[in-house]
């Protein structure tokens, strides 16, 4: 009676877990920059391709079809999402230096079109790379459909949503916790007078472009094993994240995290009720909730005191 | 030599000139006052030594070297720290982690940084209390007392302090000079930015008097407090607190 309830429960909770990543990944640029990068979602297939090519090479294969799906057995599956993970934000701090610290501190929103123009960029080359054909990336704990309370779950569903909570309760951590943690908060409140700290702000924003590139490239390999990988996979899941952002707050990484989730459910359910309704709800739940709340339902100003 | 010492800085904002060549020597274990009206280009100075703002022109000279070219966290680290205008505190952060943060470019070691910080709250009890609150929740005297106390973690031989009676009740204000004036005992250089002129240039060894960006007089304290044409003009209302 219950399992398919149960069932879209935690697919919609893994899924949302990769919008959360993104969601994440969209806040630390903002809190930090100002600017948001356009192109994660390029990020996003761009990571998940990596990773299929690093297991190309451990596995031996000849081509991207070839990969045996025991490929990402044992330790591999971490090394792919570390080696996406770097290799990702790496390119992170490029599009930074690049394409957005130009234009940070000007007038107008000209970062908006060099990210998007540098998204297109990284497709272009990803497509000259691996081709348009989709790609898989075989899942590390197979796909043999696992029973929860009754409901059939996919392992890797169970291991993005793992997987996306790990990640985040250790960026919380990080943020709350540690030196550069609090350095990175600072920056989010002002990047001036985080300087008159000695924090060297431009190096931070560097870091925080890094990370948000690195949760994008590692959201691609967590969530390509379920569906299947494609250089134009990344758009949707960045575009529904940038949505669960706007939900939660952009200013407001915690927030983030929640809307992401909440996307993920609320997208799954509406789903099972009809599915063709599924885009629809998610758009009009956001116009709802902006309407109501303006800067989300987290993203509520802090109020200086004179 | 002097510690600090400005040589024709300017700084504009687009084609405003906020500081018109300004020239200014504060030496070490010296309390130097910069009083003038609001928007005569007081802040524009401290933010332009603190590095906030390139100037235009001129030099600023900081132990014998010429910093103008430096980041602001580069000054920081060769002990130039400003307590801002309006405090700045961070407020999603504790008073502690706001303290911490001061110290940001020196890596203390976890012991020293506890030694560092016991000797703020021993100047700054009220900090000590509030020690583990958000730095909103405090009042706009404690946030000031935050403020300065967070700069003092950077162990800075110049600290500058802009504005630090705005918005203050007048006891609070007193207590803010009783700490400057502890301040200086503990041999620090301080360049204070003041519009109560009589309050700062009684603790004041010199004071500059600058009107819309040119400094226009200076002399000592008492100096100072003595000339007509500045009690005229600034030392009328503020007499009053004081």
């Amino acid at each position: 009676m219950l399992a398919p309830y149960i069932q879209a429960m935690l697919s919609g909770l893994a899924v949302g877990g990769i919008y959360a990543l993104i969601a994440l990944s969209f806040s630390i640029t903002f809190t930090t920059t100002n600017t948001l990068n356009f192109s994660q979602g390029e990020f996003v297939s761009f990571g998940a391709f990596v990773g299929i090519t690093v297991l190309l090479f451990m596995s031996g294969a000849t081509s991207l079809s070839a990969i045996p799906l025991s490929a990402s057995g044992g330790l591999n599956y971490p090394i792919v999402l570390t080696v996406a993970g770097v290799l990702s934000g790496l390119i992170g701090i490029v599009i930074f230096v690049a394409a957005v610290r130009p234009f940070t501190g000007k007038p107008g929103m000209s970062w908006v079109m060099s990210t998007i123009g540098f998204g297109i960029l990284l497709q272009n080359v990803g497509l000259l790379v691996w081709g348009p054909a989709p790609a898989n990336l075989p899942a590390p704990l197979g796909d043999n459909v696992i029973r929860v309370l009754g409901a059939g779950v996919r392992p890797q569903e169970l291991l993005d949503l793992s997987a996306a909570v790990v990640i985040m309760i250790a960026y919380d951590l990080l943020m709350r916790k540690s030196r550069v943690g609090k350095a990175m908060r600072a920056v989010a409140h002002s990047p001036q007078t985080a300087s008159l700290m000695g924090i060297n702000v431009q190096a931070m924003m560097i870091g925080a472009y890094a990370a948000s590139s690195a949760l994008a490239g590692i959201a691609g390999v967590l969530i390509a094993p379920v569906s299947t990988a494609s250089l134009f996979m990344g758009l949707g899941f960045a575009l529904k994240a940038f949505a669960g952002a706007i939900i939660g707050g952009l200013s407001n990484a915690r927030g983030c995290i929640f809307g992401g989730f909440a996307l993920g459910v609320i997208e799954s359910y509406v789903g099972l009720w009809q599915a063709q309704w599924r885009e629809i709800a998610v758009f009009v739940l956001i116009i709802i909730v902006l309407a109501v709340k303006p800067n989300g339902l987290f993203g509520a100003r802090l109020v200086e005191k004179v | 030599m002097a510690l600090l010492e400005l040589r024709n800085l300017s700084i504009n904002y687009g084609p405003i000139r906020a500081v018109d060549a300004a020239s200014i020597v504060v030496d070490s274990n010296e309390v130097v006052a910069i009083i003038g009206a609001n928007g005569a280009g007081k802040s524009s100075l401290l933010k332009g030594i603190a590095g906030l703002i390139d100037p235009s022109g001129g030099e600023i000279c900081f132990n014998g070297s010429d910093i103008s070219q430096l980041s602001a966290h580069k000054r920081v680290q060769m002990g130039i720290a400003l307590s801002p205008e309006g405090r700045q505190v961070f407020p999603d952060q504790s008073v502690r982690d706001n303290l911490v943060l001061g110290a940001y470019a020196r890596r203390l070691a976890k012991s020293e940084l506890e030694r560092e910080l016991d000797e703020q709250f021993e100047m700054f009890p009220r900090l000590r209390e509030r020690a583990d609150q958000l730095a909103m929740t405090l009042s706009g005297g404690e946030q000031q007392m935050l403020a300065i106390a967070r700069a003092l973690m950077a162990k800075p031989k110049l600290l500058l302090l802009d504005e630090p009676s705005l918005g203050l009740a007048p006891l609070i204000v007193k207590d803010v000079f009783r700490i400057v004036r502890e301040l200086h005992d503990k041999h620090i250089a301080i360049l204070i930015v003041e519009q109560m002129a009589n309050l700062a240039l009684k603790i004041a060894h010199r004071g500059y008097v600058i009107e819309t960006g040119r400094i226009t007089t200076s002399g000592t304290g008492e100096e100072l407090l003595r000339d007509p044409a500045i009690r005229a003009a600034y030392l009328g209302a503020a007499k009053s607190v004081a």
